[in-house]
C-alpha cells in the first residue's frame, strides 16, 4: 500500500508543479483569449488542482489496496485490481506463456515486486503489483513449473 | 562488396532453378523434391525466374523518371545528357540483374533459406514447421509473364520479418506452396510415396465459388468508398509534384486554385460528381479485388483466391483457425449480406489475409463457415435492459452536451457558426437514439458447447465466433459508471485475431455464469458463493 501512496504522491507533486508552471506562464503573458479573472489571479489553477486531486490522493491508495487481490487456486490465477475501473482477470496456468518478475524504483525501496503473467493474448495477461519480492519469486517459480507441466498448445 | 557472378554466363547449376521440371516435380515426402536434393551433397540453391528482370526495371521506372527528365531538362537535350540518362537506365537494368543473380533460395532439409548477397550478405533461415501459410499473388505485370509473388507467413511480426520470393514462375510457386505446406503437415501425417506422386496436385475441395452477380453487393460494404477522393487527391498531389519538376512552378498552381475558388459552382459540381462516383468506383474496386472469390480446402489448409488484376491466393492452416468474425454494416444488414474473416493465431496482416468471404447472403455465409470452420448453433443471449440505457446515453449524451454548448453560444453571440453547430449536434443527438437502440439490439453473447460468440456494434456490427479451446483467459472490467449500473464488460482473451473479444455490458450474473459455462474447470474454484455476485469479492485471496 505504501507503494501506491508513494506513487500517488509523486504523481501529485508532478501535477502540482505542472499546474504552477502553467499558471506562471499564462499569468505572465497577456494573451487575449485568457479571461480577465484568470489573468488577475493565476494562482487559482494550482489551488483548483489541489482541491480536486486531494481527495483522490487520499483515497486512491486505500481503495486500491482493499481491492487488490490475487489467488492461485486449482491451476487458475485470479487477480483483482483497480480504483475507478475495476478489473478481474482469470488466467489458467496451462495457458501461461511467460512469467516475469520486475521491480521498479519504488518497489525496490520497499522490497516489493511486480509479477507479470503473459499469455498469447493481451486480454488474458495480467500483472500483480506490489507483492513481497520473496513471495513474487516463489510464485513465479511455481507458476513457471506448473505451466510447463500443464502446457497444452491450443494457441 | 562481394563481386556477383557475372550474370551473362549462367553457370550450369542455374538451370534447374530457372526451369522447373515440367509437371512441377512432385514433392516426395521427407527427402525433399527429387533432384532438388535436400541432402548435403547436392545443395542446389534456386533463383527467382529470370523473367523478373523484365519487371524490375519497369517497376523502378516511376521513381527514376523524374530524375531522368530532370537531367534531360537541365542538360538541355544535348548528347551528353542523353548519355547520362541512358547510363541511368542501364544502371537500373544492371542493378536488377545483379540483384537477381545474388538472390537465391533453397529448401534444405527442414528449412527454407533465402540468401541475399548484394552488398551485405544476409541469410534468412525459416524452419518449415514454423510456416503458417503461404500467400501467392500475381500483380498485373507478373501475370503477363506468368510469374507470381510468394509470401511466407511465419507468424513473425509482419513487415520485414516475412520472407518473400518476388518473381517465381507459377508452376514453381505451386510446387513451393505444395512443398512448404506439406512439410508443416507431413510431420504429423507422413504421406506414402505412392500418394505423394499424385499429391503434386493435392486434393482440393471447393467450399464456395462466389457467383459474380453477388459482386453487386460490393457498394453496400462501404469498402473502398473513398476511392474517388483518394484518386482525386493523388492526382492533385502528383500535379503539384510534377509541376514543380517540369517547370511551371507553384504560382501556376495557386493561380489555378484561385480560379477554381472563384467558380464555386464548378467546385461544387466536382464535389457532387465525386460523391456520386463513390458507390460506383467503390463497387468497381470491390469487384476488382474480390473477383471470382473461391474458398476451398486443400490438405488441412483453407485456401482463398480472389482478385481480377492481382489474383491472390492465401492459404490458412486449418488447425490454426480459431474461429471467425461475421461483419455487416448498417446497409448490409438491410440487404441481408455479411462478410466473414477468419480468426487465426499468428497471422500477420489479418485484415487482408484473413478474409474468408466477401459480401454474401447471410444463410450462405452461415453454411460456408459451418463447413470451413465449424457451426455456431445457439441463440445469442441478450444483455440486461440497463445496457440499453447505457448505449442510448453514450450515443446521445456527447451530442446533447455539444448542442447545449452551441445553444449557449447562440445565446451569447448569435453568430451563424453557433447556429450551424447547434442544428448539427441536435440532428446527431436525434440520430443517436435509433443508433443507441440498435447498438443495444446487437449486443449479445452465447455458447453452444463448442464455440462461444459475442456480438456488438451498429454501424459495423461484428459477431465473433471463437472455439472454446482458444480462450486463454477471462478479464472482467467495470468502470465506475458500470458499477453504478451493475454491469460489466467481459473480455475473452484469445490468442488469435484481435487478442480479446468483448461482451459489453453483461449483467453480474451473466458475467459469472458465462465464463463458468464455457470453461467450467477454471472458474469453479471461485464460485463458492453461488452465482449471485462472485466477481465483486468474496474471494479469500492473499493480500499483497
Amino acid at each position: 500500500m505504501r507503494l501506491w501512496l508513494l506513487e500517488a504522491l509523486v504523481a501529485f507533486v508532478f501535477l502540482l508543479g505542472g499546474s504552477l508552471l502553467v499558471s506562471e506562464w499564462v499569468g505572465g503573458s497577456d494573451w487575449s483569449w485568457v479571461p480577465d479573472w484568470f489573468a488577475r489571479d493565476p494562482w487559482l489553477l494550482p489551488v483548483a488542482v489541489v482541491v480536486v486531486t486531494l481527495p483522490f490522493l487520499a483515497a486512491e491508495p486505500f481503495v486500491r489496496y482493499s481491492v487488490h487481490r490475487w489467488e492461485l487456486a486449482g491451476d487458475v490465477v485470479y487477480a483483482r485490481s483497480g480504483f475507478l475501473t475495476r478489473e478481474w482477470v482469470f488466467v489458467p496456468v496451462s495457458r501461461i506463456q511467460t512469467v516475469d518478475k520486475g521491480q521498479g524504483w519504488f518497489e525496490r525501496m520497499l522490497g516489493l515486486a511486480t509479477l507479470e503473467i503473459r499469455t498469447a493474448s493481451h486480454a488474458g495477461s495480467s500483472a500483480i503489483k506490489g507483492l513481497d519480492h520473496r513471495v513474487a519469486a516463489a510464485l513465479a517459480e511455481q507458476l513457471a513449473h506448473r505451466a510447463e507441466e500443464l502446457r497444452d498448445d491450443a494457441t | 562488396m562481394t563481386t556477383p557472378r557475372p550474370p551473362h554466363d549462367p553457370s550450369p547449376e542455374d538451370v534447374p532453378g530457372t526451369a522447373p521440371a515440367p509437371g512441377g516435380a512432385p514433392p516426395g515426402h521427407g527427402a525433399g523434391p527429387p533432384g532438388y536434393g535436400s541432402g548435403p551433397p547436392a545443395r542446389v540453391p534456386l533463383r527467382l525466374s529470370p523473367k523478373v528482370l523484365l519487371i524490375d526495371p519497369v517497376r523502378m521506372l516511376p521513381s527514376l523518371l523524374l530524375p531522368l527528365l530532370g537531367v534531360l531538362f537541365v542538360g538541355g537535350f544535348s548528347a551528353r545528357s542523353y548519355g547520362w540518362a541512358a547510363l541511368g537506365v542501364v544502371g537500373t537494368v544492371v542493378f536488377a540483374v545483379v540483384r537477381w543473380a545474388t538472390f537465391t533460395y533453397e529448401i534444405f532439409g527442414d528449412r527454407l533459406e533465402t540468401k541475399r548477397s548484394l552488398i551485405s550478405r544476409s541469410v534468412r533461415t525459416i524452419p518449415l514447421e514454423r510456416i503458417r501459410g503461404v500467400d501467392v499473388s500475381t500483380p498485373p505485370l507478373h501475370r503477363l509473364l506468368g510469374l507470381a509473388v510468394l509470401k511466407i507467413d511465419t507468424g513473425a511480426s509482419g513487415g520485414d520479418e516475412e520472407a518473400g520470393l518476388d518473381g517465381v514462375t507459377l508452376a514453381e510457386a505451386e510446387r513451393l506452396k505444395a512443398v512448404l505446406l506439406r512439410r508443416t503437415d507431413g510431420a504429423a501425417r507422413p504421406v506414402p510415396g505412392a500418394v505423394a506422386a499424385e499429391a503434386g496436385r493435392p486434393v482440393e475441395r471447393p467450399i464456395i465459388r462466389v457467383p459474380r452477380r453477388w459482386l453487386l453487393y460490393g457498394p453496400l460494404s462501404g469498402a473502398y468508398l473513398l476511392t474517388p477522393f483518394a484518386l482525386a487527391g493523388g492526382a492533385v498531389g502528383l500535379a503539384f509534384q510534377w509541376g514543380d519538376d517540369l517547370g511551371f512552378g507553384q504560382d501556376t498552381a495557386w493561380y489555378v486554385g484561385e480560379w477554381l475558388w472563384e467558380h464555386p459552382y464548378l467546385l461544387l459540381a466536382v464535389a457532387v460528381l465525386l460523391v456520386l462516383a463513390m458507390p460506383v468506383l467503390g463497387g468497381v474496386m470491390y469487384a476488382v479485388f474480390n473477383w471470382d472469390f473461391v474458398l476451398k480446402r486443400r490438405d488441412g489448409y483453407l485456401v482463398a483466391e480472389r482478385g481480377l488484376i492481382n489474383r491472390r491466393s492465401v492459404s490458412l492452416e486449418s488447425a490454426r483457425v480459431r474461429g471467425y468474425e461475421i461483419v455487416d454494416g448498417l446497409v448490409e444488414r438491410w440487404a441481408g449480406v455479411v462478410r466473414v474473416w477468419a480468426i487465426v493465431t499468428g497471422l500477420g496482416d489479418s485484415q487482408t489475409r484473413g478474409q474468408l468471404l466477401p459480401d454474401v447472403p447471410r444463410p450462405v455465409a452461415a453454411q460456408v463457415t459451418a463447413e470451413a470452420v465449424g457451426p455456431y448453433r445457439a441463440a445469442l443471449r441478450r444483455h440486461p435492459p440497463v445496457a440499453r440505457n447505457r448505449r442510448l446515453f453514450r450515443a446521445v449524451f456527447p451530442w446533447a452536451v455539444t448542442a447545449l454548448a452551441a445553444a449557449a453560444g447562440v445565446w451569447a453571440s448569435g453568430t451563424m457558426l453557433w447556429w450551424i453547430l447547434l442544428v448539427v449536434s441536435l440532428l446527431l443527438a436525434a440520430a443517436g437514439i435509433p443508433l443507441g437502440l440498435d447498438r443495444y439490439a446487437s449486443l449479445g453473447h452465447g455458447y453452444d458447447g463448442a464455440r462461444m460468440a459475442v456480438r456488438s456494434g451498429s454501424l459495423r456490427r461484428s459477431q465473433a465466433v471463437i472455439e472454446r479451446r482458444a480462450v486463454v483467459g477471462w478479464r472482467l472490467r467495470q468502470t465506475w459508471f458500470q458499477r453504478r449500473a451493475g454491469v460489466l464488460t467481459l473480455i475473452a482473451g484469445v490468442g488469435a485475431g484481435k487478442g480479446g473479444y468483448d461482451a459489453i455490458d453483461v449483467s453480474q450474473a451473466q458475467a459469472a455464469t458465462f465464463p463458468a459455462e464455457v470453461t467450467p474447470e477454471w472458474l469453479t474454484p471461485f464460485l463458492r458463493p453461488p452465482a449471485d455476485n462472485p466477481p465483486a469479492g468474496e474471494v479469500p485471496g492473499a493480500r499483497s
